[in-house]
């Protein structure tokens, strides 16, 4: 923990020239911005600026066309995420929630974010012979897989229903667990894709709390994790952000933090007529 | 209900019947009214059978009218929620009463020959579908080739044995093996398509493998298949009717008896089958278990999440494979005899029927999907050629009655409390 | 009667062998110095076979492309629309009517109406009262159907292959070399020709007449479409009608063409004509018809130049193959998976 906090401050993801073609479309054009370990990055940008692409290339649904995007890890080790694809990049520390919530709807809220330590715990089963013969390494293993789970049930208020079907779940419960899920892989980087969508004012408040909490590392024992989202509420945005970056027509216009981004006359001028939440 | 409203309902059920009526004669004025029958000279003849599109026609009316009338409004909307749950609390009773009975099956009076048959191919049955459950119900995937792993599975054996003289308990774990190795080679490339495309391969595979068996005739024996394949023995105990010294009844005492072997095939399946069974509950309360649950609810997630979409699909693939190849190895030492003609694709129908009337994932509601659907088909056995017909027919009926199976609602892995109903409706299907 | 041990594979019709396939589009072993021209024969051969494969394949694309499933019984509509040819072409001959254009036409005609009527019972029964229900129950219900099919025929006409003597004879010669002669059939023509008819009122249905832009619409987005007031229900029957008559098309030309017909004729034939409509990428009409033609040429050279027996391995492993490299198919539409 302590060598989080020495290295705070430093970037924990560093994106360069990033772009991204689909045939004849030029979607993301050549984007630099750097998230800053132990911040909250917002990503914003009018309808079609490209923050969703910029989203998918880091996250590795999309491969990019050109560019780097290096993440720097508490351990000082660096992953090079255009590099790697589908489940390598939540393997090397970047965790994800959908902006059309993707839970596994059948399964309990326990077993989805069991399902979110898996590589955690298929090492720990043995080769699956350990496990099925009900070794104590396993078990073990189980338990603290467990114990974690509850202390992110706890954090984001689902404690109650943790054996309840995921899809049974109210709409914010939902948006809530796919973090805590996301969470649950131990991830460097949480990576949310408009948290705050369809979510009454009172939740989004506790959104931002959470989302605050789980920065600065107190929402559970885990490490301070840095956040990078894309959101359309501009107050949410406003309010817990560090750094704001936006993007319109596939090129970075602005950035910094967000008393200094609401100012900016290109931003202004992108916006014009629309998102004045703020 | 008010006189008018309920002549007026029967107008109308009466006027549907007519239209009902008029569809079936239409269906069956050709197909049933001329029949074609092939003379001694080779050339074609025509029968008339008026009479029968006739009571065809009218036994349409009645049975038209008789649901619209009497079946449908007595259906409550909820009776088959209602149903679900009560099988799955019955289950709890249900499932231990029912190994109970199999456990002692061969040992109650009235039991003979042809029941210790039954159970046995019933159990096969079970056996297949609770290994088919591990692809299609855990993992979503959807495989209409799963017979290719029980022929790999039951050629293994018989090859094996005829080439190499290996016994069925060394044949056993390399069937399994060989079966498993097959499905990871034909799942690997394919493993990432899209649901249907799936279907469709697998499908291919299926048949491909058949089409080879049938015509490397030098290995296979191609249509005729090999015989004389060695029955099983009791751990190196033969069952044979000599009753010397080395043989099961011999080194045990008995008075020779057929029925020993047909006993011990019965508990060798029953013991493959509880295998599967096993296997399958405690998997799915491993992480690997609930990746394959996982993918089967979304796969994009999954990816997300840093689960290797590709590898968790082929253990799942592999490990059904494996238990239908124990399963082949199994059947190839029952009958003695294989040829390609037991490994059509009706058997992956079949068993796919099985899996999904049972309910996807539900291993009580697929052993008793195979006991009906088999134990059934069996029932029928009067029926001669009509058999086929009404075991179709019944798996229409029963898949628009039940959707979603007998056993509709999913069984959490882990608990944190206490358990509460998973609603069907939630599950996913999965896309392969 | 209750003794004996039972059949593990009980379900099995010891009829049903798999080996009775006709083996089509062989003629004469080739010869050195006519290489050429048995190569065009079977170019010849493979296109007409090609073609019946497309109608069926076009029957499946289209109730895949709007309801999203396979019709696992629409070889066995194909199977009954052969049936219902053969016994108008024996009510026909015992009437002393046939011969000529006009009743196979007639046929055709007897065929389709009565075979459609089969597929628009299919859907009813069997798939309807599942729509919008979890996606397995349709396929197992479809699969159900196709045994419903394939017993009822055999129940009600026999278990037995039934032979057709030859109706249509003769043809044109193409080019002879040497002893060897290259012919293009009469009954290569009349499958050419009425395929390409066929096709051409199916083009223009679905492009050209409103039912067709209810037909692409419910294709494209069924909720939408039933928003937009396109009766979903029957647009969706009519997807079954029209795929029931092309695949009696495809069954009275098949019957004319290779002379028998049996129960279980549809299931192999069914399989191959999905593999085309994949092939093609499913979904896509044109796509069908492109994928018929190839699996009829594919399987038409490699039984002429390699092995008969391996003929539907080779279609088959043409699937794999394109799936692997190419997975939506030849014409079919590239998904972009949404996140």
């Amino acid at each position: 923990m302590s060598g989080a906090t020495e290295e705070a401050g430093s970037e924990i993801l560093r994106v360069e020239g990033l772009t991204m073609r689909f045939g004849g479309l030029l979607a993301v054009d050549a984007v630099d911005f750097a998230v800053q370990r132990g911040s909250i990055t917002a990503l914003i940008g009018p309808n079609g600026a490209g923050k969703t692409t910029v989203f998918n290339c880091i996250t590795g649904f999309y491969r990019p066309t050109g560019g780097r995007i290096r993440l720097r890890r508490a351990d000082g080790s660096v992953a090079e995420l255009q590099r790697l694809k589908d489940h390598s990049i939540a393997r090397a520390g970047v965790a994800r929630t959908f902006q059309n919530i993707r839970l596994f709807a059948g399964m309990t809220v326990l077993e989805n974010l069991l399902i979110a330590q898996h590589l955690k715990l298929q090492k720990a089963t043995g080769f699956g012979i350990g496990a099925m013969l009900g070794l104590s390494g396993y078990k073990a293993a189980e338990a603290e897989a467990i114990a974690k789970a509850v202390d992110w049930l706890r954090a984001t208020n689902l404690l109650d229903r943790a054996d309840d079907a995921a899809g049974a779940l109210p709409y914010g419960a939902q948006r809530r667990l796919e973090i805590a899920r996301a969470m649950c892989t131990g991830p460097a980087l949480l990576c949310l894709d408009e948290p705050a969508a369809g979510l009454n004012p009172r939740e989004s408040d506790d959104l931002a709390k959470l989302l605050a909490a789980i920065r600065d590392g107190t929402a559970t024992a885990s490490a301070p994790t840095s956040v990078l989202l894309i959101e359309h509420d501009m107050g949410i945005v406003m309010r817990i952000s560090d750094q704001v970056v936006v993007l319109d027509h596939g090129r970075k216009i602005a950035e910094g933090p967000p008393a200094t981004v609401r100012s900016d006359r290109h931003v202004i001028a992108a916006y014009l007529g629309e998102e004045e939440e703020a | 209900m008010t006189a008018p409203g309920k002549a007026g309902r029967l107008g109308a059920a009466l006027l549907d019947a007519a239209k009902a009526m008029l569809v079936a004669f239409g269906l069956f004025v050709v197909m049933v009214g001329l029949r074609t029958d092939v003379s001694s000279s080779g050339a074609l003849l025509l029968r008339t059978r008026w009479m029968d599109v006739a009571l065809l026609c009218a036994a349409v009316f009645v049975l038209r009218l008789a649901m619209a009338l009497w079946v449908r409004p007595r259906l409550p909307a909820a009776g088959s929620a209602l149903l679900g749950t009560g099988l799955t609390r019955a289950g709890l009773l249900f499932g231990p009463a029912l190994l109970a009975v199999a456990l002692v099956l061969p040992f109650i009076p009235g039991i003979g020959r042809y029941e210790l048959d039954l159970g046995i191919l019933v159990l096969t049955y079970v056996m297949l579908g609770w290994g088919l459950n591990i692809v299609v119900g855990l993992a979503g995937l959807l495989d209409l080739g799963y017979v290719a792993f029980y022929a790999v599975g039951a050629y293994s054996y018989a090859l094996l044995a005829q080439y190499f003289g290996l016994s069925f308990w060394i044949c056993l774990p390399l069937a399994g093996i060989l079966a498993a190795f097959w499905g990871v080679l034909l799942g690997f490339p394919v493993l990432r398509l899209r649901g249907d495309y799936l279907a469709i391969v697998t499908l291919a595979f299926g048949e491909i493998i058949r089409i080879v068996l049938l015509n490397w005739v030098s290995l296979t024996g191609g249509p005729n298949g090999i015989s004389g394949i060695p029955r099983p023995t009791f751990f190196g105990l033969p069952f044979s009717m000599s009753g010397g010294p080395g043989t099961f009844a011999g080194f045990f005492g008995l008075e020779p008896s057929p029925s020993h072997r047909v006993i011990f095939l019965y508990y060798l399946i029953l013991g493959l089958a509880l295998l599967t069974n096993w296997v399958a509950i405690r998997i799915r309360r491993q992480p690997i278990g609930r990746a394959w649950e996982a993918l089967r609810e979304d796969e994009i997630a999954c990816r997300a999440l840093g689960i290797n979409i590709t590898n968790t699909k082929l253990t799942a693939f592999a490990l059904g494979a494996m238990f239908a190849g124990f399963a082949g190895a199994f059947f190839a030492t029952r009958q003695a005899f294989i040829s390609p003609e037991s490994f059509t694709f009706i058997e992956s129908a079949i068993i796919l029927a099985i899996v999904v009337l049972g309910g996807l994932g539900s291993q009580i509601g697929i052993a008793v999907a195979a006991i009906v659907m088999i134990g059934g088909f069996e029932l029928f056995r009067d029926l001669d050629e009509y058999r086929m017909l009404v075991f179709g027919a019944a798996m229409v009926v029963i898949m628009v009655a039940r959707p979603r199976g007998l056993v509709g609602s999913r069984a959490p892995s882990v608990l944190l409390g206490e358990r509460r109903r998973i609603d069907a409706s939630l599950v996913g299907e999965g896309r392969g | 009667m209750r003794q004996g041990p039972l059949r593990c594979q009980m379900l099995q019709n010891p009829l049903r062998s798999p080996t009775a396939c006709v083996t089509v589009g062989t003629t004469v072993p080739p010869q050195k110095e006519s290489a050429l021209a048995y190569a065009l024969q079977q170019l010849i051969n493979g296109i007409s076979l090609g073609m019946i494969y497309g109608l069926i394949a076009v029957g499946y694309t289209m109730v895949y492309g709007i309801i999203g499933m396979i019709n696992f019984a629409h070889g066995d509509i194909f199977m009954v629309g052969a049936f219902v040819a053969l016994i108008a072409i024996t009510l026909l001959t015992s009437s002393d009517l046939m011969g000529g254009p006009a009743a196979i036409i007639l046929v055709l005609a007897i065929s389709m109406v009565f075979t459609a009527l089969y597929g628009w019972t299919v859907e009813r029964v069997a798939y309807r009262p599942l729509r919008g229900s979890f996606r397995l129950a349709p396929l197992i219900s479809a699969i159900g159907m196709s045994i419903v099919l394939q017993n009822f025929v055999q129940v009600s006409q026999g278990a037995r292959v039934k032979p057709l003597e030859p109706q249509v004879q003769g043809g044109i010669e193409l080019m002879r070399d040497g002893n060897f002669v290259v012919q293009l059939s009469y009954m290569q023509m009349l499958i050419i020709g009425s395929t390409l008819a066929v096709l051409a009122v199916f083009t223009w249905l679905v492009t050209q007449t409103a039912l067709g832009r209810a037909m692409r619409a419910c294709e494209q987005d069924r909720r939408m479409a039933s928003l937009l007031g396109i009766n979903t229900d029957r647009t969706i029957s009519l997807a079954f009608v029209i795929g029931a008559s092309l695949a009696a098309v495809a069954g009275t030309l098949y019957l004319l063409r290779y002379g028998i017909a049996d129960f279980f004729m549809g299931f192999i034939v069914g399989v191959k004509a999905f593999t085309a409509a994949v092939l093609g990428g499913i979904g896509s009409l044109p796509g069908a018809v492109l994928g018929g033609l190839l699996i009829g040429l594919i399987e038409t050279f490699w039984s002429a130049y390699f092995s008969v027996q391996y003929k539907d391995v080779a279609a088959f492993s043409i699937l794999v193959l394109t799936l692997i490299f190419l997975p939506t198919g030849l014409l079919g539409r590239q998904e972009v998976e949404k996140v």
